[in-house]
């Protein structure tokens, strides 16, 4: 079995600040993480592999820096990961990112059978939860997006049965392998490596592909020239300011309420 | 036709139901197509025996309806849907693109967007059409709803955008409304569908709580005082229709599950209403709530810095406030109809 | 079966003690494994924040061209004793400090910890991160001969262990080098906030002339309620970092939420002013050994060495700890590498190394203070009485217009003696001699 992952190294959103100046991201300090979707993925594909042998490559799109990433990848148990980094990449939107993931991916089908593409089902820091069926689209494989669970899988027969959510509910989809799944926190609970693949990874150093090693990308389609979304204005929403507050102690506590209602009401959020 | 625009909206549909958001869309494709000249509002609608929707989405503003109506169609799956709508956008050329950011329609509008390689800004909150370029200007919050984005999309057509459910308003439908049907063929058979749906295990109402898309939550702290309380903030959430939210301190306390919990080592959310009772408002906690709409907040402590957050404080017991507020709610809903949220 | 994993040294805890001495035996050809339990190295650790040069050269000669993070050289230092309304300042500014590179600078600790462990990672040894060590491994002579990770199969063997874990020194203990849990009466607690600034802001409140100058000030006082402990503002890059400490029993025994006294500090009318329109970026609480000389672990045992906070290396006097540690790691790495060429890592050859921390500042100066805690807490209210009578008698020394000067003169002393007998004023000072002295 050969599963490849997708992963992203973002900005932990929850730690995230701006400059109120210029309207930028303040990304000093703030700590890189695998994208947490992403990380499933990884578990998922590491399970995989513990019951039907074979290996688990990563690859992601990022600076020097997102190498670190992959290195997490290894002690989840990943056995290659791949950096594909440039300065000709950046700067690209999901249509240009899709189309440097798929490349590398049929790089890699033409090495040897892949049967899994796994990706996140979204990067937290864009939450645009796109790159996924573009990049099913690009290599024309069945797609399997917001899958929760995988209940079978089947690498010899080539099919699988996956479980996927949607707002009425989890629809258990079968399909044809290799497909693409796009998942969920639920599709694997991540368990702690094993000290000896924590130290394995630590010596490892992952691969760094280029825009025109060992694949040569097709510059009209990466970075910033194969990107039509450009961002024209990024801007801090307003900070709250504090409303008002009234005292039970002062109005007693059915005209504070009232009040309080009134001023939720006039909000127009929620109808009461 | 060289100076039509066309405004496309997906009409989404399931199990022969149209999703409320397409409604949403179609007033957001009229106001645009008000700022852009020669431009007309049309539905782009897939599926298996749906053609009565498209009377519908006549009587919201659409002045035509392109409909594929085939056996395939009958549950979505990503591939014959992005297949049959990327041959409409390639026979017809629409200038802008609308889709819903609901799971089936984020998940079909990148496949979309890649087939006829084009721009797509996802998860959007405002349209606008720019002034000076008369394109699409698409609005959407980025990391964590800490920033806001304007993208644009200059060079390739249609421009696409996917919009959050629920953010912009929903128009009353005219009594009437007449539009011109265009029928188009799939041309894909069930062969050519790799994936297929065995079956759907509808969503129990269990323990599946969502707390990051809710719309309503009920936040309690250690002001709670006892695990007990927590059955107070049930009862409240529950008649607005939310779900119940936990500061760490409880939940460390083991009050509630972990699920619940809010703030940065939690979850974070960006309900409509948000009411804490009892929370301090310590900044891992504030961090997770400031995306929230309407924060109200119920804290005996004047000075407790959730104040300094919330659209409206009351400072008082909470154990004497949320009986009453319960009360206030049950006794104007036994004047007015049932809950709904508002799209406001 | 999982093959054994061994290493020629295991350092518990990746912090200022745990990185100095990796480095010292990495650098001599051990094979050491450097186990921290943060996402990465200073993830979990914060301080005041100023690190002393000496103790870093000493450990790395050229880690200037190694460039460390920090923030600003400190340019001036100094106290301020705060009563409820006003201050007293006793400031130290000099050309002296005005060099590069100067003898200390504030810094964060995510950023300077990250970069120190990097350099160890390229002197060779291997850094594990988010693996917590919870407990020794020892042989059937009860020789410590390896440590037991909280991860699947993580058992690690190595004949020799430096226990740097910091002052919550579970491990330490578990091992039988303390023989009691640490008494809240010698642990302090101290909370701080880092407050971004504008680097332009920060040098206008401060009277710093650019990014080269920088100030450290402990602040005695109001600042705790005149409880016995101290309080800090240093000047940072983009920022101030502020903070308040207080022995752990005073936070217990007064009811005091330690964010609480921090909240009433910032809200100082002195201090106010400083942090207007800053943000608070990072907030934490810190415990600060402060058992002292008398009451040290052992440090040593056969197979393991212990270093820093971990062994209560801190003199907080002078607020330094990083310094101590990063000498005792040293110190400890120096030592494992002697024992390997020996092939000898019993507690008899191991105590060598407590005999060099005895001849270097580390436990001259933990020697010297050793009374400093006990004088704290004997004379509680030594920082509100003469704390708030120093800032008294400031206002009467320069408002006393038109009243004879030795009227004023006997009229501050009086003060002092009315608040304080003259007997109760002689015992604080000559405990406070004795604290000092040793
Ligand atoms: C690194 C780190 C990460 C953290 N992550 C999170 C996180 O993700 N989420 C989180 O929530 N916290 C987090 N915390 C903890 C956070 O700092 C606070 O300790 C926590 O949020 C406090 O929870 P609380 O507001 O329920 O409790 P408290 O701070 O104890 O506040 C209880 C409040 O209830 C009020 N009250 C008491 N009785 C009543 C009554 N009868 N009626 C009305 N009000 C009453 C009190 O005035 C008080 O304000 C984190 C802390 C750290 C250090
Ligand atoms: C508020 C405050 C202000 C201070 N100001 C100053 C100052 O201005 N100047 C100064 O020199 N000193 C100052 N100090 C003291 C200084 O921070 C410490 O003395 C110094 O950090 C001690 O270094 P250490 O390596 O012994 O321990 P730490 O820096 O505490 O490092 C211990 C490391 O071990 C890790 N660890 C712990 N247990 C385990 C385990 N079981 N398994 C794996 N890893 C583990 C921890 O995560 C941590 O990274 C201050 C301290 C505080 C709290
Ligand atoms: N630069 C990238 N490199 C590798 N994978 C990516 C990259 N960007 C996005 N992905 C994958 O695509 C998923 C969805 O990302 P997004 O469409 O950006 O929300 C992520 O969870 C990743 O699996």
């Amino acid at each position: 079995m050969h599963a490849i992952v997708a992963i992203k190294q973002v900005p932990d959103t929850s730690n995230v600040r701006i400059n109120p100046e210029t309207g930028t991201l303040i990304r000093e300090g703030v700590p890189a993480i695998i994208n947490p979707y992403d990380a499933h993925a990884v578990e998922l594909a590491v399970r995989l592999k513990r019951q039907f042998g074979g290996k688990v490559t990563v690859i992601t799109m990022g600076p020097p820096k997102a190498s670190e990433a992959l290195v997490e990848c290894a002690e989840q148990g990943a056995d290659r990961g791949i950096l594909i980094s440039d300065r000709k990449f950046s700067a690209a939107d999901t249509l240009a990112t899709s189309y440097v993931l798929a490349r590398t991916i049929e790089a890699l089908m033409a090495e040897g059978p892949v049967d899994l593409l796994l990706f996140g089902k979204q990067a937290i820091d864009g939450d645009t939860a796109q790159v996924g069926p573009g990049v099913a689209t690009r290599l024309g494989l069945p797609l399997i997006s917001y899958a929760v669970g995988v209940e079978s899988f089947d690498p010899i027969a080539r099919t699988g049965v996956v479980h996927r959510r949607t707002e009425r509910g989890i629809e258990v989809l079968q399909t044809t392998l290799p497909a693409l799944l796009t998942v969920e926190k639920e599709i694997a609970a991540i368990e702690r490596a094993p000290l000896a693949d924590v130290i394995r990874a630590a010596q490892y150093t992952p691969e760094v592909w280029s825009a025109s090693e060992p694949v040569a990308f097709d510059v009209a389609k990466i970075g910033i020239k194969g990107s039509p979304t450009i961002v024209g204005k990024a801007y801090t929403p307003p900070p709250k300011k504090a409303g008002a507050a009234v005292k039970v102690a002062e109005k007693g506590v059915a005209s504070t309420v009232t009040e309080a209602l009134a001023k939720v009401k006039a909000a127009g959020v929620v109808k009461i | 036709m060289s100076d039509t625009k066309r405004i496309w909206v997906l009409i989404e549909q399931e199990e022969g139901k149209a999703h409320p958001v397409s409604w949403e869309l179609l007033g957001a494709a009229q106001r645009l197509a008000a700022e852009l000249p020669g431009a007309v509002v049309e539905g782009v609608l897939l599926g298996d025996g749906v053609e009565g929707i498209a009377a519908e989405a006549y009587r919201y503003g659409a002045t035509k309806v392109y409909l594929i109506d085939d056996p395939v169609l009958n549950v979505y799956r990503n591939a014959p849907y992005a297949y049959g709508i990327a041959n409409l956008v390639k026979k017809y050329t629409p200038e802008i693109f609308l889709v819903g950011a609901t799971t089936l329609g984020r998940d079909l509008a990148s496949a979309i967007a890649t087939r006829v390689a084009t721009g797509l800004t996802a998860d959007c909150t405002e349209l606008a059409i720019d002034p000076d370029k008369h394109i699409l200007a698409a609005t959407r919050p980025t990391f964590g709803g800490n920033l806001m984005a304007t993208i644009l999309c200059k060079t390739q057509r249609p421009q696409m955008a996917t919009v959050r459910p629920r953010v912009l308003p929903s128009p009353t439908p005219a009594e009437t409304g007449a539009g011109e049907l265009v029928r188009e063929p799939l041309g894909m058979t069930e062969a050519d569908v790799a994936v297929k749906l065995l079956k759907v295990i509808p969503t129990d109402s269990g323990e599946q709580v969502d707390i990051e898309y809710a719309d309503v939550i009920v936040a309690g702290g250690r002001g709670l005082g006892a695990p007990e309380g927590f059955k107070l903030l049930e009862e409240l959430a529950e008649l607005l229709g939310g779900v119940v939210g936990a500061s760490r301190a409880v939940v460390d306390a083991g009050w509630i599950n972990v699920s619940r919990q809010i703030g940065q080592t939690g979850k974070t959310v960006r309900p409509k209403l948000f009411i804490a009772a009892g929370i301090s408002g310590a900044i891992q906690h504030r961090v997770g709530i400031t995306g929230s709409d309407f924060i109200l907040a119920i804290n005996s402590d004047p000075n407790a810095p959730i104040f300094s957050v919330a659209d409206y404080g009351i400072v008082g017991d909470l154990y004497e406030v949320l009986p009453e507020l319960i009360n206030q709610i049950k006794a104007q809903r036994a004047g007015h109809g049932a809950p709904e949220v508002a799209h406001a | 079966m999982p093959e054994k994993l061994t290493f020629d040294a295991i350092v518990v805890g990746a912090g200022p003690a745990g990185i100095s001495a990796a480095i010292v035996m990495a650098r001599s050809g051990l094979k050491v494994m450097l186990i921290e339990r943060g996402r990465f190295a200073g993830s979990k650790n914060f301080f005041g924040g100023v690190l002393y040069t000496h103790a870093l050269a000493d450990v790395l000669p050229d880690y200037w061209e190694r460039k460390p993070p920090f923030e600003r050289p400190v340019t001036e230092q100094g106290y301020w004793f705060l009563s409820p309304d006003s201050v007293m300042r006793v400031m130290h500014k000099s050309q002296h400090y005005q060099k590069d590179p100067a003898e200390s600078y504030t810094a964060l600790r995510s950023g300077f910890d990250a970069w120190f462990a990097q350099q160890a990672v390229s002197h060779g040894a291997l850094l594990i991160t988010k693996t917590t060590v919870v407990d020794g491994i020892r042989d059937a002579k009860g020789r410590v001969i390896g440590v037991r990770t909280d991860r699947p199969d993580g058992d690690v063997y190595a004949p020799i262990v430096i226990v740097s874990e910091g002052v919550n020194n579970l491990l330490t203990q578990k091992l039988g080098l303390m023989k009691a849990d640490l008494p809240p009466r010698l642990i302090a607690l101290s909370v701080k906030e880092y407050i971004g600034l504008p680097a332009k802001e920060v040098e206008t409140r401060f009277n710093l002339s650019g990014a080269k100058e920088g100030m450290a000030i402990d602040i005695f006082g109001d600042a705790t309620l005149g409880l016995p402990g101290t309080a800090f503002l240093y000047t940072d890059k983009q920022g101030i970092s502020i903070g308040v400490g207080l022995l752990l029993e005073e936070f217990v025994h007064h009811k005091l939420k330690p964010y609480e006294v921090l909240a009433r500090f910032k809200n100082h009318p002195v201090i106010k002013p400083y942090l207007a329109g800053g943000e608070t970026l990072e907030y934490g609480a810190h415990l600060i050994p402060e058992f002292g000389y008398d009451r040290m672990p052992d440090l040593a045992a056969d197979g393991v060495l212990v270093a820093g906070d971990a062994a209560g290396m801190v003199d907080a006097l002078h607020r330094e700890g990083t310094n101590l540690a990063m000498t005792a790691g040293r110190l400890a790495g120096e030592t494992a590498v002697e024992a390997h060429k020996r092939n000898d890592f019993s507690a008899g050859f191991l105590k060598g190394y407590r005999q060099q921390l005895e001849s270097s500042f580390v436990l001259k100066d933990l020697k010297q203070y050793r009374r400093m805690t006990d004088f704290l807490d004997s004379t509680p209210h030594f920082m509100s009485t003469y704390v708030n009578y120093l800032n008294d008698a400031a206002l009467r020394y320069f408002s006393a217009h038109g009243l004879p000067k030795r009227d004023m003169e006997d009229n501050i002393i009086k003060m002092l003696f009315q608040r304080r007998s003259f007997f109760g004023v002689a015992r604080d000072m000559l405990k406070l001699l004795q604290g000092m002295r040793g």
